[in-house]
């Protein structure tokens, strides 16, 4: 007997609001469908009436926990619109603050990861640990999200010689502390029963339907925006790509706990080779027109932003396309045959950021995202409805 | 006069007061050791060392909104958890506490008693589907279908593991097997297989991590209390604290001796040993993550049914070989 | 495969498919196609060339046309297809048949121009929601936002 589950839009296995239909019959599910639109803002025609320097605040403000990613990649393309080139010391900067944001987020993911499992222990100790990180962040920048390190033609904030020796030393704690879930994930059983053999994503599909970060680098394709076009201070950094080769959602954790040590390598190595000099350059107002495309390895895939300028000192077109949009499909491909009670370590395996994936155009009214009853069964959230049918015979003013 | 002390019996101790004031401080006292164990503070605020949270918790609940779904079914829905605090609070009395004769059978210690604590401790759990029934709630319906399927995993080998010391002890009613154990304690040693094999299928039966499936928040939103608020939500968790009390000192009064000594040092005896099973529950609770439903059946399956049927085989040898 | 390389490929294999084919920046490669040979040559570049990943298509409203762009991404580099439609006849074909993944970014341009897409497998709307006027496509260049009345569900105004 089949019946249809409504997962979100509000539900407490999401952090932002999504919607996902699934039909069911027993504890298997048939069939996914996702929707999305909750949290659109309409970013891409705001940035069409602001200055390129007013951009880069809009697009820091696409989402918390990669918000370095979107400002970088937004400030790369217009840097190369401008035909500037910021200075050695301020693209290693630039990448100390990407590598300790892959940081932080893949240990929020790893606490995800393991609340949705149901393993509270782990999240405690993960998040514990991503202070460290947080602390790290508010010492550099001011910050501990939205750092705002980027400028046009650099970096805005210098590292001196009592915080570079701090991160190194914080980073021989966080080693020890990673080593130490490395050997909790591979060897707790209750938790690896959980992941392995669940959210199957085979090579051929995820080539298919072009999924891209860890969760297609679990699935042993090997792409890497550092790699194959390199960026920033990336050219001169050695790390490894890393991949799992099990194609489930406990190749997705290793191979986010691999780059965490990877990450830990690039940090130690960018912060003992600084160069010294300035940090920024001066950048022009204006921008000949011109198109670039700019791309970025964010910590949950590839980050691609194409800017077109058209001599003004406003964009003609940004496009801004976030990883966890392209890991939608692979999602749904991922859904079908398995669980109910693995639907939240399907859709966290894929570290969904949900406001970096939704960003075209305003919706009419602010709760306008509200579905009518047209194409969704009768078995979705009552409660819902309920609510906002039964207040308002109780309160006859309504409280705004 | 003893008209006094039967009443004295039901309400007082270790009746609904005792009950309600002693399964608040396990649970505080679980929820410190969970919070201890993930290197946070747990409860500090009410009272000294937090001690009166779960008490806070209770009177915040029973004091907010109550509201019943349209199309539940309104008889079951406001009656479920009334029942469900009566059943797990009668097997309760049933335990060889106070006002019980250890030669002679009376109203609270008869032959057979240990097999009716069993019995009203499994009636929580059709409560639980029935609540999830009736909400008529998508995230209710499985949470209560996946209430009965663990049922079909942990309640065989719960059943053999604790009836084994009864076997061992050549009775049925619990304070002849405590007054047997408190005369041959050696005789504990054997049923320590037992005695862990009955831990595991008591976390089953009270939905605690790893078995917390019925209500897995993440999920399922609530399982079966998705649509409980108010004072009736306060009575279901009244009612799992008080059941979380009840089958701990079932496992204590069987594999760990019972309570002798009388009123004060019965209850002090009582005390010491449920908190030393409600550690070793805390223990689990924090340190697994949540299986599947099916990985529980077949895990009950393959492992705890074979080491109860070894269990039983032990006991069997023990009592031919010695007594 | 480095840019040069893969320039000599498309021009052998394609000829005179190819309206414009250039190297504005090191591992960035920009092609013109026209929008009837479109579909040929992608399904050329991905079983010559391998190229399977398609990063995102972005729209873009010219003036008197829509611009369509295709980005690829390979191991050293990206490449990107660029094809004019007029606004007057806003029509594609679908590249699903051939990517399956490049469908939700199909779906946003129908949602967001207006441009439709011959042969989709699921028309549906991306972003927008259920009861938003139609005939409205925000990201053309016309199009203005003007705020509603703000009504208020369930109470009195």
């Amino acid at each position: 007997m089949k019946f249809n589950i409504p997962i979100g839009p509000q539900h407490p296995a999401l952090k932002e609001p999504i919607s996902l239909r699934m039909t069911v019959e027993g504890e298997i599910i048939r069939d996914a469908d996702i929707r999305l639109g909750y949290n659109h803002r309409g970013l891409e025609k705001l940035a069409e009436e602001r200055t390129w320097i007013q951009n880069i605040y809009l697009t820091e403000r696409i989402c918390g926990i990669c918000s370095h990613s979107h400002t970088t990649c937004y400030v790369q393309g217009v840097e190369k619109l401008m035909e500037i080139e910021p200075p050695q010391r301020g693209l290693y900067i630039r990448t100390l603050v990407a590598e300790l944001e892959r940081v932080h987020s893949h240990l929020l993911w790893l606490g995800v990861a393991g609340h949705e499992a149901g393993f509270d222990s782990f999240f405690m100790y993960t998040w514990r640990d991503r202070e460290v990180v947080m602390d790290i962040l508010e010492m550099i920048s001011g910050n501990r999200v939205h750092y705002a390190m980027n400028t046009l033609g650099g970096v805005r904030r210098d590292i001196d010689e009592g915080q570079r020796k701090h991160i190194l030393d914080s980073l021989e704690t966080l080693r020890a502390r990673s080593e130490f879930y490395l050997k909790i994930g591979a060897n707790e059983p209750t938790f690896v029963a959980r992941l392995a053999g669940v959210g199957y994503l085979s090579k051929e599909k995820a080539m298919d339907l072009c999924a891209v970060g860890p969760t297609a680098r679990a699935s042993n394709v090997a792409r890497d925006v550092r790699r194959d076009d390199p960026y920033a201070a990336y050219d001169e950094t050695p790390f490894d790509v890393c991949t799992a080769e099990t194609c489930d959602v406990l190749g997705r954790t290793v191979v986010r706990i691999k780059e965490l040590f990877e990450s830990y390598k690039i940090i130690e190595f960018l912060l003992k080779n600084l160069p010294a000099g300035a940090i920024s350059v001066k950048a022009p107002t204006k921008a000949k027109p011109n198109e670039v495309l700019s791309r970025y390895e964010a910590p949950r895939g590839e980050n691609t932003h194409y800017i077109k300028s058209n001599g003004t000192n406003k964009p003609e077109r940004l496009k801004i396309r976030a990883p966890t949009l392209a890991n939608y499909p692979a999602t749904v491909e991922m859904l079908k045959n398995g669980f109910i009670a693995d639907i939240p370590l399907i859709f966290a395996a894929i570290d969904p950021c949900i406001c970096c994936a939704e960003r075209t155009v305003e919706t009419l009214d602010a709760r306008s995202g509200e579905e009518k009853t047209l194409r969704f069964s009768e078995l979705r959230k009552l409660a819902d409805e309920r609510y906002k049918k039964l207040s308002p015979k109780r309160n006859a003013v309504w409280p705004f | 006069m003893a008209v006094l002390k039967t009443l004295l019996y039901l309400i007082v101790y270790p009746g609904i007061i005792f009950l309600f004031v002693y399964s608040t401080f396990c649970e505080w006292f679980d929820r410190k050791v969970y919070a201890r164990l993930q290197n946070r503070m747990g409860p500090t605020h009410t009272g000294r060392w937090g001690i009166l949270q779960p008490v806070a918790d209770f009177i915040k609940l029973m004091s907010k909104e109550d509201i019943v779904p349209d199309k539940a079914d309104k008889t079951l829905f406001i009656l479920l958890p009334v029942f469900g605090l009566a059943i797990v609070a009668t097997a309760g009395l049933l335990l060889p506490l106070w006002h019980y004769s250890a030669t002679e059978a009376g109203f609270n210690s008869f032959p057979g008693d240990i097999i009716v604590v069993l019995y009203l401790l499994s009636l929580p759990t059709l409560i639980f589907f029935l609540a999830g029934w009736s909400s008529t709630n998508v995230f209710s319906t499985i949470g209560g279908t996946r209430v009965l399927t663990m049922l079909f995993g942990y309640e065989v080998p719960l059943f053999l593991s604790v009836l084994t010391p009864a076997i061992l002890a050549g009775s049925w009613r619990l304070a002849e097997i405590a007054r047997f154990y408190q005369q041959t304690p050696a005789l504990l040693l054997p049923n320590i297989l037992g005695f862990f094999i009955a831990l595991i299928c008591i976390q089953a039966k009270l939905e605690r991590t790893p078995f917390d499936i019925p209500h897995a928040e993440t999920e399922i939103v609530g399982g079966t209390f998705t649509e409980y608020s108010g004072k009736k939500l306060a009575f279901f968790r009244l009612m799992t604290d008080i059941e979380l009390v009840v089958s701990s000192g079932l496992i204590a009064a069987v594999f760990l001796g019972g309570f002798p000594g009388g009123v004060l040092l019965g209850l002090v005896n009582f005390v010491i040993k449920t908190l030393i099973v409600i550690f070793f529950l805390s223990l689990i609770r924090a340190l697994t993550s949540r299986i599947r439903v099916d990985q529980v059946v077949s895990f009950a399956w393959k492992y705890l049914a074979p080491l109860a049927v070894l269990q039983l085989l032990i006991v069997i040898l023990i009592k031919g070989l010695l007594l | 495969m480095t840019d040069v390389e893969i320039i000599e490929k498309a021009k052998t294999l394609f000829g005179d498919k190819i309206v414009e084919i250039a190297n504005p920046a090191k591992r960035r490669i920009f092609m013109t196609v026209e929008v009837r040979n479109l579909t040929a040559v992608v399904a050329g570049l991905r079983k010559e060339i391998h190229l399977w990943y398609l990063a995102t298509v972005s729209g873009l409203d010219a003036g008197e046309f829509y611009e369509i762009l295709y980005h690829f991404g390979h191991e050293n580099g990206s490449l990107t297809i660029r094809t004019k439609i007029p606004k007057s006849d806003a029509h594609l074909e679908s590249i699903c048949p051939i990517i399956p993944g490049a469908i939700l970014y199909e779906r946003e341009l129908q949602d967001m121009f207006g441009i439709v897409i011959d042969n989709i497998p699921d028309p549906r709307p991306l972003v927008l929601p259920d009861d938003w006027p139609a005939g409205n496509f925000p990201l053309r260049k016309d199009w203005k936002y003007e705020r509603p009345e703000e009504k208020i569900p369930g109470g009195t105004k």
